[in-house]
């Protein structure tokens, strides 16, 4: 069995946010709810400060310490990789909010990010939290998974496409936009990626693309330190690093 | 026994638990109305809280303060039920009653927050997740809040010592003390987190607990007197008025500022990235009122001979405790999360957090159980009773 990771390239990548866009599209999230999103920020004073970014997809990680911490195992770990809340399960107690070190998980109800609220412009006559305008076709979506528009109160997190990757054909390694036989399952962000900075596949298998990739430019993940060993590498290369710290304030 | 409910509530209690049933009761039903009104017309929109910042915010502060107060209390009480001091006897019916109060109080506060709480009922047993500490702290403290009722209900039957009444007494405590724990754990686990991770949380969690209870357990019980020594049975007024309970009081006050202070300066002192709150609570005006006068001023009070065995300064004294520990509670709380992870192109610096009203409200609910159900097992049992030849009277005597 496959285990899905991801490689994203640092060098590649502009910063254009159409990962962004495209998830929230695909997954009809909320504004604010950006399960992929890509961070601004500034290394650096005058006159030699430099503008940063960069892309933060959940890590689906090998290790996951949402899933430990959660106390009704409402969110799991697959036996191919990826790291999904059951949204039939989930109390909403946010622990997994605390405890999970790359800040991707979304409590689904809370103050919206813009006024007027998105969901009350949308309202949802039943069980889901709003109606949104762009929405997965309904045979799509699958509260187990976390897919769909998700009702109120739970927490929601980027899927890695389950939808999509889950429908996969058994034999693929990798997942490339540019294949018309494995275009449609590969993760949105992965599709949209003008630069084409983002590379999906399985990286249990030492000949795909990914695991190659990683060997080869030396791949690294995020915050190695916390033991939660990430599914998603970076590849940093001559460009920007993995940012080391969390927030612009000095300690 | 034959009483009727009726002529218990009329018999039972000082004047002051009528009117502390009134007020809180009141009080409990305009904050649930308000806080349900909220819950139902806009739901968690209308919490202060979000995913990128501090997602825990007031009630489940108030969850940890409450339940940590329950701790505390029940270790006030065992005191006497479990360890020998005889002249702790007559709170410590009291100190249980209490310590439900407080628990019920502090389970409300979270189950308001949770976003479907009724789903623990059966999550919890279905998922058996034994490698959260979040569900370890559901199992300890459920099972200890049924070992304190058990407890109670032998206190009533007036069976203090028989061997089932000492069981109870051991397993209340012995679960409140793996519960404390866990809760200890939930926060002290999280090396994400380095504001709190340490695995000192749990004895942090134990003094400060103590303190806590010992605080509710000086002001409730001036508080079923009308704040009037002289109305005291002798029991309760000998304890009141020897150096015994200033003494442990004083005590735990002063660990408390030691464990203050040295997280304060390591928070102060090092580098590491996420403990950059830290610095930022300990330069807050209220950290310097929860050391100062919370814990300083009070420490003086009870460990100075003159003063310590004062009816006005005990009272003083366990007040500014107990506000001075939710202070503490709240900066703990809320000082672990404001470094918001990866999610730095929404959030520069550090992450705000300011309750919003329906949180608030939702305190208050929680407080004003904690003083219902109190005056309520006030008017319907006798919480001054002691096992005989135990209320009083001897103790003291070898105390001073």
């Amino acid at each position: 069995m496959a285990r899905w990771g991801m490689v994203i390239d640092l060098e590649k990548c502009t910063g254009c946010q159409a990962c962004t866009a495209a998830c929230q599209m695909e997954n009809s999230r909320a504004p604010g709810e950006s399960w992929q999103d890509v961070l601004f920020y500034t290394e650096g004073e005058y006159p030699s400060g430099t503008l940063k970014w960069f892309p933060r997809p959940c890590m689906h990680c090998e290790n996951p310490s949402c899933v430990h911490v959660c106390p009704v195992k409402a969110t799991y770990k697959t036996e191919d990789g990826f790291v999904l809340v059951d949204w039939n399960r989930c109390i909403g107690c946010k622990y997994c909010i605390i405890a999970c070190p790359y800040g991707v998980r979304f409590f689904s109800g809370e103050k919206p990010l813009i006024e007027p609220d998105p969901r009350k412009v949308f309202p949802s006559g039943d069980a889901h939290a709003w109606n949104p305008p762009w929405r997965m076709p309904q045979q799509q979506e699958d509260w187990q998974h976390g897919v769909g528009v998700a009702p109120n109160g739970v927490v929601t997190k980027c899927t890695f496409c389950y939808h999509r990757v889950s429908q996969a054909p058994k034999d693929a390694k990798d997942l490339d936009p540019n294949d018309p036989k494995t275009r449609d399952y590969t993760p949105a962000c992965v599709v949209t990626c003008a630069p084409t900075a983002r590379y999906f596949g399985d990286i249990d298998d030492p000949t795909s693309n990914v695991s190659k990739l990683i060997a080869e430019k030396r791949g690294v993940r995020l915050l190695e330190q916390t033991g939660n060993k990430p599914q998603v590498y970076y590849l940093s290369g001559e460009a920007a690093a993995v940012p080391g710290t969390r927030t612009q304030k000095q300690a | 026994m034959n009483m009727t409910l009726a002529k218990r509530l009329a018999a039972n209690g000082a004047p002051a638990a009528n009117t502390i049933l009134a007020v809180s009761g009141v009080a409990l039903l305009v904050t649930l109305a308000v806080t349900f009104y909220y819950l139902i017309a806009q739901g968690h929109v209308a919490f202060a809280t979000k995913s990128e910042g501090v997602a825990w915010g007031l009630p489940i502060i108030t969850y940890v303060f409450l339940v940590l107060t329950s701790t505390g209390l029940t270790f006030i009480a065992s005191m006497a039920l479990l360890f020998g001091f005889d002249d702790f006897y007559p709170v410590a019916k009291r100190c249980v009653w209490l310590a439900v109060a407080a628990l019920v109080a502090g389970f409300t506060s979270l189950g308001l927050e949770l976003g479907h709480p009724f789903r623990m009922l059966w999550a919890l047993p279905t998922g058996m997740q034994y490698v959260s500490p979040m569900f370890w702290m559901g199992v300890f403290y459920s099972l200890y809040l049924l070992f304190l009722l058990l407890k109670f209900w032998r206190m009533e039957l007036g069976d203090w010592d028989s061997g089932l009444s000492r069981l109870l007494g051991i397993a209340s405590f012995v679960s409140v003390v793996i519960a404390h724990a866990t809760l200890g754990l939930v926060f002290g686990m999280m090396s994400m987190r380095p504001a709190w991770y340490s695995d000192m949380m749990p004895v942090y969690f134990l003094i400060t607990a103590a303190l806590s209870g010992a605080a509710f357990a000086v002001f409730f019980t001036y508080l079923a007197y009308g704040f009037d020594r002289q109305a005291m049975p002798s029991g309760v007024r000998e304890l009141k008025s020897s150096t015994r309970l200033p003494n442990i009081f004083a005590t735990l006050i002063g660990v408390t500022i030691l464990m203050v202070v040295s997280r304060a300066i390591t928070g102060y002192w090092t580098n590491l990235d996420g403990m950059q709150a830290v610095r930022e609570m300990v330069a807050s005006p209220w950290f310097q009122f929860e050391l100062w006068a919370c814990l300083v001023l009070p420490f003086v009070l009870m460990a100075a001979p003159r003063l310590q065995t004062q009816q006005r300064w005990q009272i003083l004294a366990s007040v500014l405790v107990i506000v001075g520990l939710f202070i503490g509670r709240y900066e703990y709380v809320v000082s672990g999360q404001r470094v918001p992870l990866f999610k730095g192109a929404w959030i520069q610096g550090l992450a705000e957090y300011t309750p919003s009203l329906a949180e608030w409200m939702i305190t208050l609910v929680a407080f004003s159980l904690v003083f219902f159900i109190y005056a309520a097992g006030e008017k319907l049992f006798d919480l001054a009773a002691a096992p005989e030849g135990k209320a009083g009277g001897t103790a003291q005597m070898q105390a001073a």
